[in-house]
């Protein structure tokens, strides 16, 4: 016999499940798809880590990656991915062939003791440091050194911003690889406070709930 | 016992990768890890990205019908962040190394799985405040559980992703508790979305794990972190009175919870029509994957013009 549930669904006026004419308008008012497959190989882009600052003061953090064709297509996707809700000040990516990466310690290891001295080899311009405290949680914005190049940036942070807590993983990425927040893009969170819709808070139904309840109680006593 | 799959390990690095799960340390991406560990993390966060991806569709045909401007705009919110939630957890898989061109690809050829409870339709506006309250109440639970689990970046995502989802719950619980209060017709509405959502929602945590070395193992791994049947016991723990509560009924006469155990007692699931719908025989799988199609096809020509020869993709970091 059929379905378990149809038995006790009897009652109910019966819904036709197959064969099904599409709920979806998308499938419904457009023709289908002619050619999908096999796809076209490699049709990807670029990927881009995104780092945000939830207030003033606060210091930059790594939150996670997205990917777009260009830098300021990857600025507006960040934007939308990690910053529909909780306000912050300011966001900012680097395309993730940027970021300079020290291995991953662990235990009493700390990532500086791995740092050796690395000589300058030209013109020094400024690098962003990013520090990782706890394994499992995310790189911290550190501060600013000057260096010819990555290794050289790590190795004067060594000297420079080392912090006494232990650190886990350093990353460095060149200041001019980093599509920062301008004046103008602040607007982008102007509105969010006006949200409502999109918080937990704005869906209170407790009064509704009890006096619908209560109104129960009184009909049925 | 060990089982086949860990045979070949290096027995130091995987006594020091246990270590550190046991010390509850996360596993970030460039730890060593058993191949077992790899494929099974990106298998189970590339299921859960397409049940995202997939979910928001169902909900998603009734934005342009939600009632009235306010529902409209909540609805858009919430399906808007479900697909978020599939791209941060599709980062979350690409970090072991599958691409997420490989992980679409797999969802449209019908190789990759995903959440069996959106190959059921939405008819009515009830289906999808269902929907909202209860099947994200059902995520909520998985979620939960499996943000405690051992790998770096999938932690991260669900940290993120259950506090969005607290707006969800509060959202959906908001649409039944005006469909209960409101008209005759509004309770028979979603009295009938029940009945027709409730063998779907029991399936939602899947059938009684066998308890096999294989299970063993990913537990100890913490990559599953709690059996299917607890988590759904915690479901309808939560989650019965509450229906009960609006006035509702559950179509299941063996429904109740055993007071001396604590237990829900339950008619079984129905498993052959589980399965059968898993493998592509559901009232909405065709359906759902065209659309995904549909999207692939008709968005080419923006990707291509967008591309540009200096990109390359690259695995994110963490």
């Amino acid at each position: 016999m059929g379905h378990w549930h149809s038995q006790f669904t009897k009652a109910i006026k019966k819904q036709p499940y197959i064969p099904l004419k599409s709920l979806d308008p998308r499938v419904n008012r457009l023709p289908a798809a002619t050619n999908s497959l096999p796809k076209a190989p490699l049709d990807q882009f670029g990927t881009f880590e995104v780092f945000v600052q939830a207030r003033e003061g606060k210091p930059f953090q790594h939150e996670g990656a997205v990917h777009a064709p260009n830098v300021e297509m990857a600025y507006v996707l960040a934007k939308e991915t990690f910053t529909r809700r909780f306000t912050c000040v300011s966001i900012y990516v680097a395309d993730t062939r940027n970021v300079h990466v020290s291995p991953l310690t662990e235990g009493m290891t700390n990532a500086y003791d791995n740092i050796k001295e690395v000589p300058s080899d030209g013109n020094s311009v400024s690098y962003e440091i990013y520090h990782l405290f706890k394994r499992g949680k995310q790189h911290q914005h550190a501060g600013t050194v000057k260096a010819s190049n990555a290794n050289e940036a790590l190795w004067l942070a060594k000297g420079q911003l080392k912090p006494e807590k232990q650190v886990f993983n350093i990353w460095a990425i060149r200041t001019n690889d980093i599509r920062f927040t301008q004046p103008e893009d602040l607007g982008l969170w102007q509105t969010l406070p006006e949200k409502k819709f999109r918080d937990a808070a704005a869906y209170k139904g407790g009064d509704k709930l009890k006096s619908f309840l209560e109104k129960q109680k009184n009909n049925n006593p | 016992m060990k089982p086949d799959e860990v045979t070949g390990e290096d027995p130091q690095k995987l006594a020091a990768f246990e270590a550190r799960i046991d010390r509850g340390e996360k596993i970030e991406p460039t730890d060593w890890m058993p191949k077992l560990y790899r494929k099974q993390v990106i298998r189970m966060i590339e299921q859960h990205a397409h049940s995202e991806i997939i979910g928001a569709l169902p909900e998603g045909t009734w934005i342009t019908r939600a009632p009235g401007f306010k529902r409209k705009m909540a609805l858009m919110a919430k399906v808007q962040d479900e697909v978020g939630h599939g791209q941060l957890l599709y980062s979350a898989a690409e970090t072991l190394g599958k691409s997420r061109e490989q992980m679409i690809d797999d969802l449209i050829n019908g190789k990759s799985k995903y959440s069996n409870v959106f190959n059921y339709p939405t008819f009515t506006w009830a289906d999808c405040c269902f929907i909202s309250w209860l099947v994200d109440a059902g995520a909520i639970v998985n979620q939960l559980a499996n943000a405690k689990g051992s790998y770096g970046p999938y932690c991260r995502a669900l940290d993120r992703i259950c506090a969005e989802e607290s707006f969800h719950l509060k959202y959906g619980h908001h649409c039944v508790i005006y469909l209960a209060s409101g008209t005759q017709k509004q309770r028979e509405m979603f009295q009938e979305a029940i009945n027709r959502w409730w063998p779907p929602m029991m399936h939602f945590f899947g059938p009684s794990d066998k308890i096999s070395v294989h299970t063993e193992i990913l537990m100890k791994w913490k990559v599953k972190m709690d059996t299917n049947d607890n988590m759904r016991n915690q479901f309808l723990d939560m989650y019965v009175p509450k229906i009960w509560e609006l006035g509702f009924s559950i179509p299941d006469p063996k429904l109740k919870k055993d007071p001396q155990t604590g237990r829900w007692q339950y008619t079984e699931p129905n498993w052959e029509e589980f399965k059968r719908v898993i493998n592509g025989d559901g009232p909405c799988n065709k359906e759902r994957l065209e659309v995904r199609r549909i999207a692939e096809e008709r968005g080419r020509w923006v990707r291509e013009a967008l591309r540009a020869p200096k990109m390359e993709y690259v695995t994110p970091l963490a």
